[in-house]
């Protein structure tokens, strides 16, 4: 029942995001987003026994709900970057597009929910907010919002890691960890003073 | 732990080193590369397969050969960098820089190709990735920038969708194997076991989706080319000749795995996924106006041939082909620093003013290295080609699909002539039109060279055909 509520959560955040055109908001909505899925593995992890998924939730939490957005807002600050985000795509065709995306995720996923057996939907759903993370990455011009794109789409693997599989080996979870500060780096150093077109 | 530690050593010194100020630095940091020819030796001298790491890398006689021929781009590569220079506004800072992160992607490398994990080969070549971001930002203008950021985007994009294939093939796996169904040798030996194959199948769909992309396959052909343009030309060296080879053995791996669990499907995704590659980038090849375009849009490909060779069951002609292809592209993309002397999108001319033994020397090279890249004997490439080809035609007579096959076949080698002729054309522009414009050819630049003929050659020893053969 937790579980179903915090997926529902995990997913509410990232359209939230996807409507969102503020770029303090759209982190905000980050973080809540890897909040709900830091919970989402401590609870599935106490459920089946994993202490490594529950030690995975809390390094979720330090970092993507807390220390990656505090960061990026500090890097926005810094580098005083335009806040205003106004998504590429008009939000009535987004109300069509994202239940769209929603349903026709369900519809692929349904041959692998009926291969696995515990969480079956929340597949669907993770494989859904890996489009919605592309999504997005496309409906903004400027970088900033691409980057919580990307960190989104970390987020629907980390989803799809521990609904699919009940979480990863303890030090290929690390090594993704170590990855995402990695990619923090570049993108520090990858920021200049003035926002970027691509 | 010793082998680790070796192999670890080159990136450790070259990273320790690139924060020296010294003069004597960068003649250290292209030094500190013939410190990878250690572990080279070692691993080729110890029986093999063996584990390092508890069994989270492996090494056996596939990823030694793929470690032995990124080594060899590896230290050439960094002797022409000694005089980068010359050729391009590159501070020293920078230049240090562009070290510091070689090294980083030289430990994400040896982790993706001696990963015996598919998470621990993930995190490889996201390390590698990420590394790479910076090199491109080594260049200082805008187009670099922007390259640089689009690299980071749509590489993590690719990276994202192997992570998501690894996931779904790991649960495939799970319920028998436990952890160790993360495990490439583990998922081999089982692969006939595996309790969900439509799982395994959608999941290594998605993996090789994300490998092609990052090797710039359909629908991504132009995003390494307009990288590699945007960047100084050892990073294009550097892509074609390290981190796509790298790229080509995770697929390797996982092909294996598919090969035992449905053969047919595989062949069928691989050999229309190389169709379609190969049908766009032999038009964007004959449109190719600069020859950072034109090598980077070749090595797409190479790296399709390779790939529909291996499935094929042409593992000789894939693996001598991406050999030849590791020590080839990378040594072109080195020239261009010369080559494109008198500007970008110049061809005509671009073989002729060179006076002098390393002038005259460097033309014949390059001239011998365009002909060998597409394929004329003696070139390694004019064997594996032969060899893929036939490993094709067998594959077509076992199959249901005889007349299909062929006939995809046949078209393959047009779209490979459309390339053949195009490359023929540059050749001639560049020996017999145009202006003979005076160029500076640096000794460095002709050591890098010479240092992948020899390996060009070695490849084509006997022992080295024996050896290449015996990893089948």
């Amino acid at each position: 029942m937790i579980t179903d509520f915090l997926i529902g959560i995990f997913i509410s955040t990232l359209i939230t995001a996807l409507f969102s055109t503020r770029l303090y908001g759209l982190l905000f909505w980050y973080s809540m987003n890897s909040f709900s899925l830091a919970l989402l593995a401590m609870v599935i992890g106490r459920d089946i026994g994993d202490t490594a998924l529950v030690f995975s939730g809390v390094l979720t939490i330090v970092l993507k709900a807390v220390a990656i957005p505090y960061f990026l807002k500090n890097i926005v600050a810094k580098n005083k970057l335009v806040r205003r985000i106004p998504p590429k795509v008009k939000i009535h065709y987004s109300i069509i597009l994202i239940p769209a995306i929603l349903v026709f995720t369900f519809y692929l996923a349904e041959p692998l929910s009926q291969i696995i057996d515990s969480h079956a939907n929340y597949v669907a759903i993770s494989i859904s907010s890996l489009f919605l993370s592309l999504l997005l990455m496309m409906e903004h011009d400027s970088v900033t919002p691409k980057i919580i794109g990307f960190l989104a789409i970390e987020n629907s693997l980390f989803l799809l890691a521990t609904t699919a599989t009940g979480g990863m080996p303890m030090i290929v979870e690390l090594g993704i960890f170590f990855d995402l500060l990695m990619a923090i780096v570049i993108i520090n150093l990858l920021f200049k003073k003035e926002e970027f077109k691509i | 732990m010793l082998t680790l530690f070796f192999l670890i050593l080159p990136a450790l010194v070259m990273f320790i080193v690139s924060f020296s100020r010294k003069k004597s630095a960068k003649y250290l940091l292209s030094f500190s590369t013939f410190l990878i020819l250690i572990p080279v030796v070692k691993i080729f001298n110890l029986p093999k397969p063996f584990n390092l790491l508890d069994n989270y890398l492996i090494v056996d006689k596939l990823n030694s050969y793929i470690f032995f021929c990124v080594s060899i781009v590896a230290i050439a590569v960094s002797f022409a960098l000694l005089t980068l220079e010359k050729h391009v506004k590159v501070k020293e800072r920078e230049y240090h820089r562009f070290y510091r992160f070689f090294a980083t992607f030289w430990i994400g490398l040896i982790l993706s190709i001696l990963a015996n994990n598919m998470g621990i080969f993930w995190i490889g070549l996201e390390l590698a990735t990420l590394s790479t971001v910076y090199m491109i930002k080594t260049n200082k203008s805008p187009i670099a920038d922007a390259e640089a950021w689009n690299y980071m985007l749509v590489g993590a994009i690719a990276i994202s969708l192997l992570l998501f294939g690894i996931i779904l093939m790991y649960a495939s796996a799970k319920p028998i194997l436990g952890e160790e169904a993360m495990n490439f040798s583990s998922l081999l030996a089982n692969a006939s076991k595996i309790p969900s194959p439509f799982l395994f199948e959608m999941g290594f769909v998605i993996s090789s989706l994300g490998m092609f992309i990052k090797m710039g396959f359909f629908p991504m052909n132009l995003w390494l080319a307009n990288i590699e343009r945007a960047s100084f030309y050892p990073v294009g060296a550097l892509f074609s000749g390290i981190l796509e080879t790298a790229v080509m053995a995770g697929f390797f791996r996982f092909s294996e795995i598919a090969m035992k669990v449905n053969y047919p499907h595989l062949v069928g995704f691989t050999l229309f996924y190389v169709f379609i590659t190969m049908f766009i980038v032999a038009f964007l090849i004959y449109r190719a106006k600069d020859f950072i375009r034109l090598f980077a849009l070749s090595g797409i490909e190479h790296m399709a041939l390779i790939a529909i060779f291996w499935v094929s069951g042409g593992a000789f002609a894939a693996l001598l082909h991406l050999g030849a292809h590791a020590f080839i592209k990378p040594a072109l993309f080195l020239s261009t620093g010369v080559l494109e002397s008198s500007g970008k999108y110049h061809f005509s001319g671009a073989l002729k003013g060179y006076s002098g033994v390393k002038g005259k020397i460097f033309w014949f090279l390059v001239g011998l290295f365009l002909l060998a890249i597409i394929s004329l004997p003696p070139s390694p490439m004019f064997f594996s080609e032969i060899y893929g080809f036939a490993a094709m035609i067998e594959l077509a007579k076992q199959s249901d699909y005889l007349l299909l096959m062929l006939f995809i076949i046949i078209l393959i080698l047009i779209l490979t002539l459309v390339i053949f002729y195009r490359f023929i054309h540059v050749y001639q522009m560049m020996k017999y039109e145009g202006e003979a414009i005076e160029k500076k050819v640096y000794l460095s630049e002709i050591i890098a060279l010479l240092i992948f003929v020899v390996a060009l050659v070695c490849l084509m020893l006997p022992p080295s055909i024996e050896y290449l053969k015996s990893i089948t």
